[in-house]
């Protein structure tokens, strides 16, 4: 354990969706932090909530008990308004499926963090977002213009503009196929290494293996911690706790 | 934001193509109004055609605000996961609020620039509409002036922001996480908004109805006609509750096409509304009102022909004739009714008929006792039945006069004053027209007294004039309903379409799905249409029930006027409604769905956004 206050931190949070007998506990009592300037990935079976997990972890779900801190904020008590504030400045989000902006072209969908923020982004800061993820070349085009891995590392560049404190990335990579899903992983691993703090969901064990550790979570708790694993030692962990 | 607001619109063009055509077609019709208006009111025309214009300047804005507000709503609701990911990547609840101002401000620009040219097509059809019906003089223009630009671009601008408003507060709503559902739990589509406008307006048309009958022959007839707005009103915002219900009941045939249609509806419960909406608007308007005001008509014939004891009427002055019991010979004059004094003295104009009371009690089957200096109240109402009244005749001051008497409400109206003869004088009664009702002596040759009769002027059965009367007083009536509805009907056919079009564009992944699960583009159409079919006629049955609370307050205020509950129901009228909200809804729905189609599914749901 570093010494270093976390980038986030789950202290006794829960989240159960639905009444009655019906109820189902995606987040049961977790209490975790993810390090600051590591690369942490979440894995479990699905439905083990680990999607819920990393919603309420980005203040984009409200947690029913405990607190989460994202540095000294907490997220459980901040209003719309501060989540809305923190979204453009300290927190950025990659998706699965890209959920990028079809009437803006790439270039545009880069800077709209900026520009929501009320600031106007310069060309070459963007042009440079987009350098960083190897697309200058693409910045005039849109969206449907684009491959899926293309779209990803659009995204990658959008959630990045804002320089946040930490990066959520709920299954970058399921949508991909390997090459892409390889060129995404290789870009997060280069930022992680640059000190940039990144939360990822997955349930490849060989994107996994690519973070500095590894959570493995089931019915909603947390079961296990690995570092320093790779691809094998993940799959054989999940498989472990799958069976 | 303005950028934004300008790449959406250029992005998803077909979902605003909608709107803006009622934006436009609602600058154009408020243009052409106002400027036939003040042409009206500045020359010389039937004094018709001020109120009639009112009337459709009124329906004009309220009917571009409803169908642009429904519009919105539902693109609204159609792009909640774009409006999700822009709160996603940090967009603020004013943000999304000033996105939506933003689209509706270029999409008032832009209707205006549509409509003003627009208006001036559409000036020179209600000119000609106008004096077809013969509200204005021959010779009437409506005149061009210089201001209306400024008026119509605002009107373009004012009516696409109101529009927009009420979707703009929804939208901010939105939570960022529904940007990651792929379809999301739609949202609750019987919102508390819905609820409440729904029951208030519900109690609004169930009020009419009760105190329609408690109204008198005016008050009555008047307030029946207001009942199909409200439960219309109250139908569509229980549509999401209803339509799906309905549509389901509606046979499909069996197999694979019909149980995806009937899946579809199901689960589209806010686009199934939609689309029927502007239907159960239309139908309850069309049906209901006409329904209502032939109901009325024939309600004043019948009571008229129950209460005459006349076997002819002439258009003249009739003496005693052999075969002839009783001729009540009736002279109309234009009188004016004046009431208060000073400032808050009071002219209406009114019609007045000089009678033989004697007469005139046994024609009509209902005595008026009045003589000398002494009025009547006369059928049409509009007088108080007591007390006394000042009484203008064009070259005759009658003075003040004491309302010794009164004769029953009709339906169908009449004159307000009787008058006693030898109270006019005679100077004043040589130019009117003179009208008598003729008795036949028992025994008498019907058609020999006829014959004689006719040297007097034109002789009509008793039962040929009624009809005839009551449908002259309807006419003008009828001409500005014919206007009104005939608008209201082409803006609901532009909400139908609206509404298909936008349900249509953003459902171009699930036809695709369905495509690569193994149908044909043919079946996939044909599941659309059947879709469309079935809420059609869900609509149908709703728009019949708003209807059918006018036809209520139409049977108890007829009963309570004429003690006989009278319905004549418009049929051909609802055929030919139907037929065209079948053939509207299948052919949009027919075109949205080939061109939503005519890409290969593979390229739809490779290439996603």
């Amino acid at each position: 354990m570093t010494m270093t206050p976390a980038a986030v931190a789950l202290h006794g949070v829960s989240r159960t969706f639905g009444r009655g007998p019906s109820a189902v506990t995606a987040v049961d009592d977790v209490t975790l932090d993810f390090p600051r300037g590591g690369w942490t990935a979440v894995m479990g079976p699905s439905g083990s909530g680990k999607s819920t997990l990393l919603h309420c972890a980005a203040g984009l779900e409200r947690v029913d008990t405990g607190r989460v801190l994202l540095g000294s904020t907490d997220l459980t008590s901040a209003g719309d308004a501060e989540l809305t504030t923190l979204r453009r400045t300290r927190i950025g989000f990659v998706f699965q499926s890209f959920n990028l902006i079809g009437a803006l072209t790439a270039e545009q969908n880069v800077a709209l963090p900026l520009r929501l923020a009320g600031k106007r982004p310069s060309r070459s800061v963007v042009r440079a977002t987009l350098d960083a993820v190897g697309l200058a070349d693409r910045a005039r085009h849109k969206p449907r213009e684009l491959s899926g891995g293309q779209q990803q590392r659009v995204a990658i560049a959008r959630a990045m503009v804002t320089r946040p404190e930490v990066l959520f990335a709920d299954e970058p990579t399921g949508a991909l196929d390997s090459t892409a899903a390889r060129t995404v992983l290789d870009l997060l691993r280069a930022m992680a290494d640059a000190g940039q703090s990144i939360v990822m969901v997955t349930h490849d064990p060989g994107a996994a293996a690519r973070a500095d550790s590894v959570v493995f979570l089931r019915d909603g708790r947390v079961v296990d911690r690995l570092a320093g694993a790779d691809a094998r030692g993940v799959a054989d962990r999940l498989a472990a706790w799958e069976r | 934001m303005l950028g934004m607001s300008r790449a959406g619109l250029a992005e998803r063009w077909t979902l605003f193509v909608g709107a803006l055509l009622s934006v436009a077609l609602g600058v154009a019709l408020v243009q052409s109004s106002l400027l036939l208006l003040i042409s009206a009111a500045q020359q010389s025309s039937d004094d018709a055609a001020v109120p009639m214009l009112g009337i459709v300047l009124g329906g004009a804005v309220f009917l571009a605000g409803f169908v642009i507000s429904s519009t919105f709503a539902f693109t609204v609701d159609q792009r909640r996961r774009d409006l999700a990911l822009l709160r996603l990547v940090g967009g603020s609840r004013r943000q999304v609020r000033r996105l939506l101002l933003g689209e509706a401000v270029l999409l008032g620009l832009g209707g205006a620039a549509i409509g003003v040219p627009a208006g001036l097509g559409v000036m020179a059809v209600q000119t000609w509409l106008m004096r077809r019906f013969e509200f204005v003089p021959p010779a009437f223009t409506g005149e061009w002036r210089m201001w209306i630009l400024g008026v119509s671009v605002g009107t373009g601008v004012a009516l696409a922001v109101a529009g927009v408003l009420v979707a703009a507060r929804r939208a901010a709503r939105v939570r960022p996480l529904e940007a990651l559902r792929e379809s999301g739990p739609a949202a609750r589509v019987m919102t508390a908004g819905r609820w409440v406008a729904g029951l208030f307006f519900f109690g609004g048309a169930l009020a009419l109805v009760i105190v329609a009958p408690h109204g008198g022959p005016a008050g009555g007839q008047a307030m029946a006609m207001n009942v199909a707005m409200p439960a219309a009103v109250a139908v569509v915002a229980f549509g999401p509750l209803l339509v799906p219900v309905l549509a389901r009941l509606v046979p499909f045939g069996g197999g694979v096409l019909g149980s995806l249609a009937r899946a579809n509806v199901r689960d589209a419960r806010r686009r199934s509304a939609s689309v029927a909406a502007p239907l159960i608007v239309l139908i309850a308007l069309v049906v209901g009102n006409t329904g209502a005001g032939e109901s009325f008509t024939a309600s004043g014939v019948d009571e008229m022909a129950r209460s005459t004891h006349a076997d002819f009427v002439v258009e003249g002055t009739v003496p005693a004739r052999p075969g002839v019991a009783t001729v009540s010979a009736e002279t109309s004059l234009d009188a004016q009714v004046v009431t208060g004094s000073g400032e808050d003295q009071e002219t209406t104009d009114v019609t007045a008929l000089v009678i033989d009371p004697r007469a005139y009690a046994v024609v009509h089957g209902t005595s008026v006792d009045v003589h000398g200096q002494a009025v009547a109240r006369g059928p049409g109402g509009e007088v108080s039945t007591s007390g006394s009244v000042r009484v203008r005749l064009p070259g005759a001051d009658l003075g003040e006069l004491p309302v010794v008497a009164s004769v029953p409400e009709m339906m169908s109206g009449g004159a307000s004053l009787l008058l006693p003869p030898g109270l006019v004088p005679a100077a004043a009664l040589a130019q009117a027209p003179t009208r008598s009702f003729v008795a036949l002596a028992p025994g008498a040759d019907a058609s020999a007294v006829r014959a004689d009769l006719a040297r007097y002027g034109p002789v009509f059965t008793a039962g040929d004039w009624l009809r005839a009367d009551a449908e002259q007083r309807n006419s003008t009536n009828d001409k500005v309903m014919l206007v009104v509805l005939g608008l209201g009907g082409l803006y609901a056919l532009i909400g139908v379409i609206n509404s298909i079009v936008i349900g249509a564009a953003t459902r171009r992944r699930e036809f695709a799905e369905a495509r690569v699960t193994g149908l044909t583009r043919g079946q996939v159409v044909r599941s659309a249409l059947l879709e469309a079919y079935a809420v059609t006629g869900a609509a149908l049955l709703l728009g019949t029930v708003a209807a059918s609370a006018a036809f209520f307050a139409v049977l108890a205020t007829t009963s309570a006027v004429t003690g006989s509950a009278t319905l004549k129901l418009p049929w051909p009228l609802f055929a030919a409604v139907a037929a065209v909200a079948l053939t509207v809804t299948g052919v949009t729905s027919l075109i949205t769905s080939l061109s939503a189609t005519r890409r290969p599914p593979v390229t739809l749901l490779a290439a996603r956004e």
